[in-house]
């Protein structure tokens, strides 16, 4: 009987195991050893020359910094903006159902789609917000070869796709509180922003927390988007820690070094992942 | 619910066997040797999609002249990159679903050391490069083998407006002076155009411009770089001047080849750095410059030889291939005087035959010709020979689009090119 | 506020669909200035849409093989998650909520760090270039949050449920085959759903699984549009795959956005 749901389990937790522990076991093997074209794709024992590589490697570090600098941005505008959306969409209304299919069409579409399409909508100079700049008189700006605007490109991209799944989760958050609280506390006359950080925010905390978790997750390992919009430029730029481990390992063959490059960026975000659970458990301490 | 989930399953299978989706493990490591009974071998060529177009006439005639074999041609993306990650990866993964490679002159090192590729010299022999133009022939071979048939022998050249000059500058400073003019009377918005963009085509631009300067990317003696040198700084500052002062748009730092043939090819522009396919299709669409182009060999800074990149595509034989010797046919076919001849006329790819450049008939055909003898034979140049080259590529590409979109200087960019040239270098040495 | 927010889904969207109706020469006019307006107005065409359909592999074919993976992906992991969810129901205390927290995890890893180690199985396995087995590591990479779902909707059930069925007499089968997955119906459709949307946009697997042109699913052929033309950049072409990539994922959404809504207000957070 207390074997059943082991037994139930246990497939998927094989699968599990092959796609995402096979992996990483390979990848801390291969980061001991040297295998690049230098080697003929064999692995060399290298003792720890990656490892040493990676920490005076200033492109990690500059990669580092851009993807958690994208990262926070982008989690930080889509949680405003997901939260604004959530509460319009929470409201009951006509056409609700449609609005909120239409809210959610961004998010379902593959990323690689639209990288091509914020392509060609920033293009200079023949894009339609170039097009509208010129129109008003003004001279076309190019927003994919300069570094500052590349990269709030490649975060109003991100705030655009995955916006509505914030919204959703928070949205889902909403659904969960009884509306008859609100209803005593408009009783009481507290006005709307008053309901809003009283009861609502406190209310939405774990839905916040894990769109957080989520998000941030999914941001540090930004990848299809930056490959096709920006390919890591102008000048290095826009590039991210996943998109330059691509690099060593498809376009550089350093798996060695790849490997590495990947096992540290999975290090760092279970770092952050990490110091977000514990603000998170504060946050929620400070609660009444 | 399970048992329909199951029954789905399965039937998904069956409809997908006969669309090859079907399961066949291990099916590239086992050569596929039993099929060569029934009817001719398949031949796959991956190339990028503009050359499936420009060969299929050439395959058709092969394939009906050749009753065993069939060519079959794979339409890749039309980035350079983008071809290279879709190779790499049918390569790392140890498949074969391509039987010859069309290849960009800077992966042969590369790819050679990898031991993704088979060596040619078996097959056709040592000499077989003998009868190319000499400066066709580099960028083939690396290590003692031959790896790669050159396609063409085509390098980059320089376009300019019959209608609004005599003459092609004769160097650097004559090129400013006369798109500056030419940008003041208003007749043109830019002066010249060329390709920045963080990519491939920004190395290539590089490789010429440190020429041009007097400098050199990379010094096959010590197989060490030499990018924080006077020359080197000079040539990049050149780059950097011309978009500061206006001659080339800030665009540039986002344009490859496409984006400033567009704008040369509008009228928008006085010069343009591009290569010889540029002149049969701006000839061929008949827009406001057609008829008003004149091509040369690129110009350097005074009292510096010449110099143009070589950018030549060429046929590979993937290592492990199932039917080499077919595949070494059709390698033969593609890459030999009679395709090229065609693909001259049809296309304006450079030839490497010799005796093709020596032909009356083509010389009288395709105008073009002489030009790229002189620029061929000025120097071509061809891109550091090392298996590194991909990761110096990156580096150099780095640095000067960030010079030219503005976020680095000159200095600043060189310096760090060398320095992580060579901590690249270090750092990969297994030893 | 709701045209805003009807304006910042859509807009970008409908500025494709204008694009992919205008010639390459409408959408890169010879001179920039005020006669380039008219000429770009006049130019509507179809043009776009005959060359991807007519490409080789033509664009249809991508739809299918990602509609191919996706449903694949779809079956796989919920024949592997719904044992899975209700095993983990069943498994209360400490050895439950570590394998919660291990599903957590495995649902927030970035699926793309993994590209490399899932090359190397690949190649070693013989896995490559084959859309059915491309759903192996789909179908781990969806089951985390496949599985969150469905527990948190089977613990939703009266337990009492279960148990008459038990005193019936009903076997674990019967059970889940009768009882059970009847009333779990729209979380599975929901999960189902999400499922399908995620396989049919993962990208770097697909990326580095596939080299097969006729096998490409449609993110990566959208990456790799080879276009015939070398004399403009394609993006009447581009924009013509968007619309078209994007129709079957608009009905979807409009179909299913009640299952989807209702999935994860019901699942996400209770685990």
């Amino acid at each position: 009987m207390s074997l059943a749901p082991w037994l139930l389990m246990l497939p998927a937790l094989l699968l599990l195991a092959a796609v995402y522990a096979g992996p990483l076991l390979r990848y801390a093997w291969l980061s001991g050893h040297a295998s690049s074209v230098l080697t003929g794709l064999i692995p060399v024992p290298n003792d720890g020359a990656n490892w040493q590589r990676l920490a005076g490697d200033a492109r990690f570090w500059q990669d580092a910094f851009q993807t958690l600098r994208f990262a926070f941005l982008s989690v930080g505008l889509e949680l405003l903006l997901g939260l604004a959306i959530a509460l319009l969409l929470h409201r009951p209304m006509r056409g609700r159902g449609l609005l909120r299919a239409v809210t959610l069409l961004p998010w379902a579409l593959p990323t690689t789609l639209m990288a091509l399409g914020w392509r060609w909508i920033l293009n200079d100079p023949y894009g339609p917000v170039n097009g509208l700049i010129q129109g008003l008189g003004g001279q076309p700006y190019g927003f994919l070869s300069t570094p500052a605007t590349t990269w709030l490109a490649t975060v109003v991209a991100d705030v655009w796709k995955t916006t509505p799944f914030v919204a959703l989760l928070l949205l889902a958050g909403l659904q969960s509180i009884p509306g008859d609280l609100e209803e005593a506390m408009q009783l009481e006359g507290a006005s709307r922003w008053q309901i809003l950080r009283r009861l609502t925010l406190p209310l939405l905390l774990p839905y916040l927390g894990l769109a957080v978790l989520f998000r941030l997750a999914q941001a540090l390992g930004v990848f299809d988007l930056i490959q096709v919009l920006t390919g890591g430029g102008p000048g290095g730029s826009t590039e991210s820690l996943a998109f330059y481990a691509y690099l060593q390992a498809m376009r550089f063959l350093d798996f060695g070094y790849g490997a590495t490059v990947m096992l540290a960026t999975f290090g760092l975000l279970l770092l952050l992942a990490l110091a977000w659970l514990l603000t998170l458990r504060r946050l929620q301490g400070r609660q009444p | 619910m399970l048992g329909f989930l199951i029954f789905l399953l399965v039937g998904l299978g069956a409809v997908g066997a006969p669309l090859g989706l079907a399961w066949q493990p291990g099916q590239g490591n086992a050569p596929v040797a039993a099929t060569a009974a029934e009817g001719p071998v398949p031949v796959r060529v991956l190339m990028p999609a503009p050359f499936v177009d420009a060969t299929a006439s050439l395959a058709a005639r092969f394939n009906a002249s050749h009753p065993g074999i069939r060519i079959e041609l794979s339409r890749g993306p039309l980035d350079t990159e983008a071809l290279s990650d879709l190779a790499v990866s049918s390569l790392v993964l140890g498949e074969a679903p391509y039987d010859v490679l069309m290849m960009d002159v800077s992966w042969t090192p590369k790819y050679a050391a990898a031991g993704f590729l088979e060596p040619l010299e078996p097959w056709l022999g040592d000499h077989a490069l003998d009868p190319m133009l000499p400066g066709a022939r580099a960028g083939n071979a690396f290590g003692g083998h031959l790896w790669r048939m050159p396609f063409s022998g085509d390098t980059a050249l320089l376009y300019w407006r019959t209608d609004l000059m005599d003459a092609p500058p004769a160097d650097t400073e004559a090129l400013v002076r006369t798109a500056r003019s030419l940008q003041k009377q208003g007749k043109v918005r830019w002066g010249y155009v060329w390709q920045g963009r963080q990519y491939e085509g920004l190395s290539c631009v590089m490789l010429e411009v440190l020429h041009g300067f007097g400098g050199r990317w990379w010094n096959p003696a010590t197989g060490r770089t030499e990018l924080d040198t006077a020359a080197a700084r000079q040539a990049t500052g050149w780059l950097s001047m011309l978009v500061r002062s206006g001659v080339t748009p800030p665009a540039v730092a986002n344009f490859a080849e496409n984006e400033a043939l567009q704008l040369f090819a509008a009228g928008e522009a006085a010069f343009l750095r591009n290569w010889p396919y540029a002149w049969k299709l701006i000839e061929q669409e008949g827009g406001p410059v057609a008829g008003h182009v004149g091509v040369s060999p690129l110009p350097a800074a005074p009292g510096q030889a010449g110099g143009a990149t070589l950018g030549t595509w060429g046929f590979s034989l993937p290592a492990h291939s199932p039917h080499p010797a077919e595949a070494v046919e059709v390698i033969r076919w593609l890459s030999g005087p009679e395709a090229q001849k065609e693909l001259v006329l049809s296309q304006g790819y450079a030839p490497t035959w010799q005796s093709l450049y020596d032909d009356p008939d083509l010389q009288r055909r395709h105008p073009l010709l002489a030009v790229q003898r002189q620029s061929l034979e000025l120097g071509a140049l061809v891109r550091p020979l090392t298996p590194l080259y991909a990761q110096y590529s990156d580096v150099l590409q780095r640095q000067v689009n960030g010079v030219l979109s503005g976020s680095r200087s000159v200095e600043l960019a060189m310096a760090e090119a060398q320095s992580q040239s060579t901590r690249v270098a270090e750092a990969i040495d297994p030893r | 506020m709701r045209a805003l927010l009807l304006l910042w889904s859509l807009a970008p969207l409908l500025w494709q669909l204008r694009t992919s109706l205008q010639s390459p020469a409408a959408l890169a006019p010879p001179a920039t200035g005020a006669a380039a307006g008219a000429a770009q107005a006049a130019a509507w065409t179809l043009e776009n849409y005959q060359l991807i359909l007519a490409g080789d592999p033509p664009f249809w074919r991508c739809l299918v093989n990602s509609g191919v993976v996706g449903l694949s992906t779809t079956l796989l992991t919920l024949l592997l998650a719904i044992p899975c969810a209700y095993g983990l129901h069943r498994q209360r205390g400490r050895i439950g909520s570590v394998a919660t927290l291990i599903l957590l995890a495995a649902a927030l890893f970035p699926t793309v760090l993994l590209f490399l180690g899932l090359l190397e199985t690949a190649r070693r396995l013989g896995l490559a270039n084959n859309l059915l087995a491309l759903s192996l590591p789909y179908s781990a990479m969806g089951l985390p949050l496949a599985v969150l779902l469905l527990r948190s909707a089977f613990d939703d059930l009266p337990p009492e449920l279960e148990d008459a069925a038990k005193l019936e007499g009903l076997d674990l089968w019967q059970r889940l085959r009768h009882v059970l997955l009847p009333l779990l119906a729209p979380a599975l459709i929901s999960t189902a759903l999400l499922l399908f949307l995620f396989s049919w946009n993962e990208y770097p697997i697909a990326l580095t699984w596939l080299s097969r042109s006729e096998l490409l699913t449609l993110p990566v052929a959208m990456a790799r549009i080879g276009s015939s033309s070398v004399f403009t950049i394609p993006y009447g072409a581009f924009a013509a795959a968007t619309v078209l990539g994007s129709l079957p994922l608009l009905l979807l959404v409009l179909l299913g956005q009640r299952w989807i809504v209702s999935g994860l207000t019901h699942g996400a957070i209770k685990g």
